[in-house]
């Protein structure tokens, strides 16, 4: 039994430990990341679309003529300025929203875990059924255009997914009422930490609600709302399964975010080159923009 | 939380003063808090009430949102159970199954859930103990998370090829254990952060290896947290669409995919899109009731405390 001996022993060594714990995420993480990525780059120089028949292995070098496609595709600017548009608008709606509801919350009152369960689902749903929920709300004789009509007459009705506009402001509006429950969670979460001896000192020496609120609540918070914000934006930033169910990026592409395009591109039309190339581009543009961010973030990953 | 007893004595007196400002404030929160909580619930309760909701009622204008003849016939369409009645029914032979789509989702989403929160795990007490693997490992993973999935699945579609893993289960096994490790680890770092080490320590100093401290020890001290990171990672398990959507087109298709194509021939299909949608919807949300007071961590890598 010697060997099972020493087996046992160096399997119970604590590097050892250590390394087996590790080494399936490891191996997942290049699998998933590492490898990709060096394939993703290889495939946008090459000019591969599975539909000629060629494997992606014998597709021929075509140096940076993807990437050149890719600036001047007006197409592409377009989902990329639309999707950033979607993405402040939805994110600083949701931030106030978010704040708002969290400041509210801090009181007591009848009902509070009720509230709040009932506040927290659209999160838990799968984006497709929220989709579909706003799209049947927005439809021409949906509740929404019943209530204008009520409101403001019969000429108040409005053909929502008819006018770009108006269909990027539903599928805001929808991305708006997922996501502004995760933005309170955190900054409830966030304000019930604070240390309340500040605040109670300065109630004592006669300030006001807003000037508690604006001087010390607030810079108390904003690590809080650094990682609510930064966590939001990048989420935001993916936005797909709502245009896909919504609008499927129509009227023409009008309302076709960053993914979406680059989805039909690689996955509908089959041009995988270039769509490797527009990942290649969103990745390094994401990298580079959050790279402020998550600075601010590692600092608060290192308090840990 | 707690002043010593210097600063409660400070408070006191202003405190006692504010008392009904603070009621007249709870009774205010309170109803806005209701009407927020109102307003959350409208959406889905319209998919609610068109899942049951016979076909001229779809689009009735003006429109009810208590049917005038509530009908369960949606979901006996979306199931196939009984003899649908009516115009319902002629459609119904222009649509697909769903059942596949609902087994393909409760196969999928759990066995994905439990390699993702095992490796997850495994990995997170090795940084949360020993700093395997240097401060940037965790948040490497992370970067699983920060860009958007179709980057990922432009390479991905190579491997799948070659690997004979398109529209298979195994395929979206693998994949969702892959992007859903990084909150695995996160969240499960956090919980084995929240466990004192001492108790390890002396285990291990009477000479208990450190597999049996990690399995009969560290393990049971985080149940509470493995049972909320496992929901909260089948929860995105559950909800995802875009993977699905691309690597899946007959033999793996997900509830979700399913939902979204759920078309009949004639027109839209709205009333057991509809139910289809609440069917999906029903899984998620009830794990989510359940890790609720969880969530914080979960979704903010214990990054606020």
């Amino acid at each position: 039994m010697r060997w099972s001996q020493a087996l046992g022993r160096f399997f119970n060594g604590e590097k050892v430990f250590q390394l087996t714990l590790v080494a399936p995420l490891q191996l997942l993480m290049w699998v998933l990341l590492i490898v990709p990525t060096v394939i993703v780059v290889y495939l946008s120089v090459v000019g591969w679309q599975p539909i000629l028949g060629v494997d992606w292995w014998q597709a021929p070098f075509v140096g940076l003529e993807n990437y050149l496609r890719v600036l001047s595709d007006a197409r592409f600017w377009e989902a990329v300025g639309r999707t950033l548009l979607m993405v402040v608008f939805a994110v600083a709606a949701e931030f106030a929203l978010g704040l708002g509801l969290a400041l509210l919350f801090r009181a007591e009152f009848v009902g509070k875990r009720l509230a709040t369960s009932v506040l927290l689902y659209p999160m838990m749903l799968p984006w497709v059924v929220v989709g579909f929920a706003f799209y049947l709300v927005f439809l021409d004789r949906g509740p929404v255009n019943y209530l204008l009509t009520s409101l403001f007459g019969p000429g108040a009705a409005v053909d929502w997914f008819r006018y770009p506009t108006l269909a990027i402001a539903t599928i805001v509006a929808a991305d708006i009422w997922q996501w502004t429950p995760f933005m309170f969670l955190i900054l409830y979460s966030g304000l019930s930490a604070l240390p309340k001896e500040p605040t109670e000192a300065a109630m004592t020496l006669g300030a006001s609600q807003w000037q508690i609120f604006r001087y010390i609540t607030l810079p108390m918070l904003r690590p809080v709302i650094v990682v609510a914000v930064v966590l939001r934006v990048l989420e935001a930033l993916k936005i797909f399964d709502l245009v896909y169910i919504m609008t499927g990026g129509g009227p023409g592409t009008s309302t076709e975010s960053l993914s979406l395009y680059i989805y039909r591109v690689g996955f509908v039309y089959g041009q995988l080159s270039y769509a490797a190339a527009m990942a290649v581009v969103i990745l390094v543009g994401i990298a580079l923009v959050t790279r402020l961010a998550v600075r601010s973030l590692e600092l608060r990953l290192q308090g840990m | 939380m707690s002043g010593g007893p210097q600063s409660s004595q400070l408070v006191s007196a202003p405190a006692a003063e504010l008392a009904p400002a603070h009621a007249r404030r709870g009774r205010v929160a309170g109803l806005l808090a209701v009407v927020a909580a109102f307003i959350s619930l409208i959406p889905v309760l319209w998919v609610l009430s068109i899942s049951i909701k016979p076909p001229d009622e779809w689009l009735a204008y003006p429109p009810t949102l208590w049917p005038r003849r509530p009908t369960v016939t949606n979901y006996q369409v979306l199931f196939q159970v009984g003899n649908p009645v009516g115009t319902i029914a002629a459609m119904t032979r222009s649509a697909e199954p769903v059942m596949p789509a609902v087994v393909n989702s409760l196969i999928i989403a759990p066995i994905a859930t439990a390699i993702s929160v095992a490796i997850g795990t495994a990995a997170a007490y090795a940084v949360s103990r020993y700093r395997t693997g240097g401060p940037m490992m965790p948040f490497l993973t992370l970067t699983t998370r920060m860009f958007p999935p179709v980057a990922f699945a432009v390479p991905l579609l190579v491997y799948y090829r070659s690997l004979g893993l398109i529209d298979s289960r195994l395929g979206l096994v693998l994949m969702y254990s892959a992007f859903t490790v990084a909150f695995s680890l996160w969240m499960m770092r956090g919980f084995f952060d929240g466990v004192p080490r001492h108790i390890e320590e002396a285990a291990m100093l009477d000479g208990a290896s450190p597999w049996r401290v990690f399995f009969t020890m560290s393990l049971p001290l985080v149940k509470g947290g493995l049972a909320a990171t496992a929901l909260f990672v089948f929860i995105l398990n559950w909800t995802e669409f875009l993977f699905a959507l691309i690597f899946t087109s007959r033999q793996a298709v997900t509830l979700p995919v399913q939902v979204s194509r759920y078309v009949g021939a004639i027109g839209r299909f709205y009333g057991p899109q509809a139910a289809l949608g609440i069917v999906a919807s029903i899984p998620p949300v009830v794990a989510g009731y359940l890790i609720q007071r969880h969530l914080v961590r979960g979704f903010t890598f214990g990054l606020v405390k």
